[in-house]
């Protein structure tokens, strides 16, 4: 094994180590000094014979919390040294493994969004709901007890355990160059989520939420996963450069092959929250913490474009024309964007809104990519289109994941389930009301917040792909003549502009009727200056030297994946 | 750098007011609190200040006469904003939106002396400081992108305005105002997109730079030309308002606070009428002439329906509002005319009926003050309480009718001669509308100002308790500064009438001649 490693830059791999070292350390840490070692995520409790009860800060509730903080905040560091000096950072890692810009990016979105998920989750996650809170009659001891008893320090392990694993499955499957190594990281990150979104087992909306979740996800892996098998049949080798020359050489079309990856079409539709595989997202994201939700919304949403710009961009993309999935991707993100929108207008639960609005939005992106399928993108214009999305995941991390963070906060007071909640919350919390609004303002796509940009950078590379067609001097005989792919770009001006009115709809509720609650929101202050600085990022990135900052990063990335 | 400085520095120091008692602790956030009033009224100076600076030629050797239609005074260069869509930070002013600027930056401190005594003045005045930079924002800049931030910018604070300052339907007015324009506006952003896709075939050919997405207008099919001005008229028509999309207007002017009626009236309106010059007309000039019969109609539909429903009106408020939407219907007739005079007399409208209609909502605000009601016929024979309220509402009423001497007369006079030229006896139907407007401003002033029961106390409001004061110096300042400029301005229109006229023979020479010969209309 040390031969092995020996040579292998590993120190590329160091968020993951890191990573690595927290979760040992979250394993280990609080069972110091008792006598039985608990298997995390278990109730079993393996005797040691060594101690007798528990030190006093091993058994601290917030201990899980600021050791995952802590290796989380260490790891972002880590991945944010790549981002400033790319070239110092980048090289193979064994055959699996790519550390390269892409890579890089990708691994900072997931890492910041755990990393955001973290600050907000402490103190979030109640142990026992019938646990009673302290009250004001209780003494110290007696109320730090409740306390103790209301935030269960095992419970906490368990829930930061999962961070970290989803956290690790998703940065190294950013970098993996093998499908199969692909597959299992993004399996490890996946297994962790639907814990996650059950996470609330004793609620009914909790078991629900993760029920649902793991059983559709886990039929849509295993469609994946014989998808992968039919792909290993038809080349013998799952590394992503030897399918795609396979691809290239590929006389017609295989149908072991097509049907490899139309399959595995369908597990990462599902991951990103495609129609029609995006039935269960709603009632996972609702029965979810919002935190959790959040979390789906952005990195694993991330994590499935990933996969999807491997297999359909690197591995199935011929050398020239159009690609077998182009027709069938443009009808998904169609179906997808506007089946979101409609879904959403509809709705009167913040937290479904917002989920809705997350397929809506994963529509937009899968048009960008239904655009590459066109086979018209040139190698600049395909350069463009991927930007535009990495650009994408990259700022819905800012506002998508800024308004599940709001959310949260109403969330310890019962709100986050309905419109009501959010009433008057300018009034009792002037700056959280506004962050939200702001958040809103940029899933909207207004400028010049960075939704826009993002949008706009998008529909950008459709239309470029499709320029030149459609030069008639009629209208009619102008529509007829212009490519297909066109309307792609229509369509998601039209779904933005059907967005507007359920994202205004949650903004100014904020400002209008009587406030449910009394007083600021429960908000620790360190999610607080986040949320802040989360919405003062959504300007920073949609306009001025933030953006050009941003897009230069994104341009970089997909420079790396594009072959 | 100056227009930089008029469109910036407001938001950026109102945005700090506001912000900073929030973040700092209470004690000085307190202290912040105490003196931001008298910070908003010390910037908003200087800003008129500087904008009169800009505007008066011996001053500041601008010769805003020798600027040929395209090019600009007081212009920057260019600086990149987002450059991988093609966004830079580019001002620049000519007489177009010179006389709109200074407008801006008159009006605006004009109505917070109105309302000096606002309550919540820590807030109330710092977002009117917010609401000018993003006014002039849009006068000033001439990158679309910019234009179109600073447009969705000027309806936040304004939303606020009318949701906290409102009166009692406030809620649903602020709603109703924020979705409608907002709705609107989208609209218009759809065609800007259009132009500006139209604007290059790759990415980094693409820009919002004014220049280059108006050149790219003459470039599209014909139909996709129509298209897209029909995509700009709805948002700018909207923000005009012409009917049929004016039934925000009413609302919020009956709800906002007076200051915000004030700048509602005053410059946001005129904001419609100049985008629609600035980017729908000077784009798509052919489109325009195809479409002249609509405008047309537009702009008589709303002179004549706004006026019809003024005659019927029982809120002193709303009966103002809605003779806003009939003024601003002259607008349209004015740029149907195709006649540099014509065209100079709307935009003349657009600087008469900026001064005028602040001065009719501060008066009607005074009343709302004062006698604490709206309603005509339910306060009688205040010239008799109230002299100084009566002689501003006098001078206010006369100028919007269209009394001789008066700002509001020239434009008038300027629009129906030139659509005499062009549509004969067509001309009629507006002016005999003139003297509906005539009648119920007459009506309302004599019901309020003189009828009374009793010739020596008038009626009261039976709301009203104990002795009626007449209005406050401030407001009674504000009144006499508009008044004032009002009878300037009717008396000598020169300054920014030769600007006006010079652009607009420019934009027919230019831009309109030949898609009229194109387009086989007669010039």
């Amino acid at each position: 094994m040390s031969s092995e490693l020996a040579g292998m830059p590993t120190e590329l791999l160091l968020p993951e180590i890191i990573m690595l070292v927290g979760l040992v350390a979250l394993i280990i840490v609080p069972n110091l000094g008792d006598a039985r070692f608990r298997i995390p995520l278990t109730s079993f409790r393996v005797p040691v014979l060594l101690g007798g009860s528990r030190f006093g800060i091993a058994r601290d509730p917030r201990l899980p919390n600021w050791i995952t903080i802590g290796t989380l905040l260490a790891s972002l560091a880590a991945a944010q040294m790549g981002l400033l000096s790319p070239s110092d950072w980048s090289g193979e890692v064994g055959n699996a493994l790519v550390v390269d810009e892409f890579s890089i990016l990708l691994s900072n979105i997931f890492i910041s969004v755990l990393f955001l998920c973290a600050i907000a989750a402490t103190h979030r996650i109640p142990a026992d709901p019938g646990a009673e809170a302290p009250t004001e009659d209780d003494d110290e001891e007696s109320g730090a007890r409740k306390t103790d008893a209301l935030f269960d320090n095992r419970r906490q392990v368990d829930f930061h355990i999962l961070l970290l694993t989803t956290g690790l499955g998703m940065s190294l499957m950013a970098k993996s160059t093998h499908l199969f190594m692909l597959f299992v990281c993004m399996e490890l990150a996946s297994l962790s989520s639907y814990v996650l979104v059950g996470f609330h087992k004793e609620s009914v909306e909790g078991g629900e939420a993760g029920t649902k979740y793991f059983v559709v996800g886990s039929v849509a892996s295993a469609i994946g996963i014989y998808g992968m098998s039919l792909l290993y049949l038809w080349n013998g080798d799952l590394s992503v450069s030897g399918l795609s020359d396979s691809w290239r050489s590929m006389d017609g079309l295989d149908p072991l092959a097509t049907a490899g990856v139309g399959m595995m079409l369908v597990a990462f539709g599902f991951k990103v929250g495609a129609a029609p595989f995006h039935l269960a997202i709603p009632d996972a994201y609702s029965g979810a913490s919002s935190i959790v939700a959040g979390m789906l919304a952005t990195a694993s949403k991330a994590m499935g474009f990933v996969a999807l710009f491997k297999v359909m961009i690197i591995v199935s993309m011929p050398e020239s024309g159009e690609s077998f999935w182009f027709v069938a991707m443009a009808a998904i993100s169609l179906i997808t964007m506007t089946w979101g929108n409609l879904a959403a207008l509809s709705s009167d639960n913040p937290k479904r809104v917002l989920a809705y609005s997350s397929v809506a939005h994963a529509g937009y992106m899968l048009a960008a990519v239904a655009a590459i399928g066109s086979g018209l993108a040139g190698p600049e214009a395909k350069a463009l289109i991927v930007t535009a999305v990495l650009f994408h995941l990259s700022v819905l991390v800012v506002f998508k994941l800024g308004a599940f963070l709001v959310l949260s906060s109403l969330e310890t007071e019962g709100g986050s389930h309905r419109m009501q909640g959010l009433n008057g919350l300018a009034r009792r919390d002037p700056i959280l009301a506004g962050s939200m609004f702001v958040f809103m303002l940029s899933l909207a796509g207004v400028p010049p917040f960075s939704g826009f940009l993002s949008k706009l950078l998008m529909i950008n590379g459709i239309v470029t792909v499709s320029a030149g067609t459609g030069g008639a001097s009629s209208i009619v005989s102008w529509a007829t003549s212009v490519e297909p792919v066109f309307w792609l770009a229509v369509a998601v001006v039209l779904n933005s502009a059907l967005s507007l009115f359920y994202y205004l709809r949650m903004g100014l509720v904020m400002f209008f009727e009587e406030p449910e609650g009394e007083g600021d929101l429960i908000c620790n202050t360190p999610l607080r200056a986040f949320i802040i600085a989360l919405s003062a990022l959504s300007l920073a990135f949609g306009i001025g030297p933030g953006s050009e900052f941003l897009v230069d990063i994104a341009h970089g990335a997909a420079e790396a994946l594009l072959p | 750098m100056i227009l930089t400085i008029l469109a910036l520095s407001p938001i950026a120091v109102g945005a700090l007011l506001l912000v900073l008692p929030q973040i700092l602790p209470s004690h000085a956030g307190d202290q912040v609190r105490t003196f931001s009033r008298n910070m908003c009224m010390g910037v908003s100076l200087g800003l008129f200040a500087i904008s009169t600076w800009a505007a008066a030629h011996s001053l500041s050797d601008l010769d805003w006469m020798a600027i040929g239609f395209g090019s600009y005074e007081l212009e920057n260069t260019p600086v990149d904003l987002i450059p991988y869509i093609g966004v830079s930070w580019h001002v620049g002013a000519d007489a177009l939106s010179l006389p709109m600027i200074w407008l801006t930056s008159l009006v605006v401190p004009i109505s917070m002396l109105v309302e000096w005594d606002a309550k919540r003045g820590h807030l109330f005045h710092p977002l009117l400081l917010v609401m000018e930079g993003a006014m002039i924002g849009v006068f000033v800049s001439l990158d679309l992108f910019v234009f179109y931030v600073f447009w969705e910018l000027t309806l936040i604070p304004m939303f606020f305005l009318i949701l906290m300052w409102g009166g009692a339907d406030r809620r649903y007015a602020a709603m109703k105002f924020f979705i409608y324009t907002f709705t609107a506006s989208v609209i218009m952003l759809i065609g800007i997109l259009v132009m500006y896709f139209n604007t290059g075939t790759s990415i980094s050919d693409r820009s919002f730079d004014l220049e280059v997405i108006l050149a790219s207008g003459s470039t599209m099919s014909e139909g996709l030309r129509h298209i897209v001005w029909m995509l700009l008229l709805v948002g700018f028509a909207t923000k005009m308002p012409s009917v049929p999309v004016h039934t925000w207007l009413p609302d919020a002017h009956v709800q906002a606070p007076t200051a915000g009626s004030m700048i509602l009236a005053g410059v946001m309106l005129k904001m419609g009428a100049y985008g629609f010059l600035r980017v729908a007309v000077t784009a798509f000039p052919g489109s325009t002439v195809v479409f002249t019969p609509l405008l047309v109609a537009l702009g008589m539909a709303s002179l004549v329906y706004g006026a019809w429903v003024c005659m019927g009106q029982t809120n002193l408020k709303r009966m103002v509002a809605y003779s806003s939407v009939s003024h601003m219907g002259l607008i349209f007739l004015g740029i149907a005319t195709m006649q540099p005079l014509g065209i100079a007399g709307a935009l003349f409208m657009m600087f008469a009926h900026g001064i005028i209609s602040p001065l009719l909502f501060a008066v009607a605000g005074a009343f709302k003050h004062h006698y604490h009601t709206l309603e005509i016929g339910s306060m009688r024979g205040i010239a008799h309480h109230s002299p100084w309220l009566s002689g501003h509402m006098m001078l206010g009423w006369m100028a919007s009718l269209g009394l001789p001497m008066m700002a509001g007369f020239v434009a008038e006079v300027a629009v129906l001669i030139a659509f005499w030229m062009t549509f004969g006896w067509l001309v009629l139907l507006p002016a005999l509308t003139l003297i509906i407007t005539a009648v119920y401003y007459l009506t309302s002033m004599q019901r309020t100002i003189f009828e009374s029961n009793d010739p020596h106390n008038g009626l009261l409001p039976e709301t009203l308790h104990g002795e009626p004061r007449d209005i406050t110096w401030h407001e009674n300042a504000g009144m006499a500064i508009l008044g004032g400029l009002t009878i300037l301005f009717g008396i000598l229109p020169f300054f920014f009438w030769d600007m006006m006229s010079y652009w607009s023979s420019e934009l027919i020479d230019t831009v309109l001649v030949a898609a009229m010969e194109s387009e086989g209309v007669k010039p």
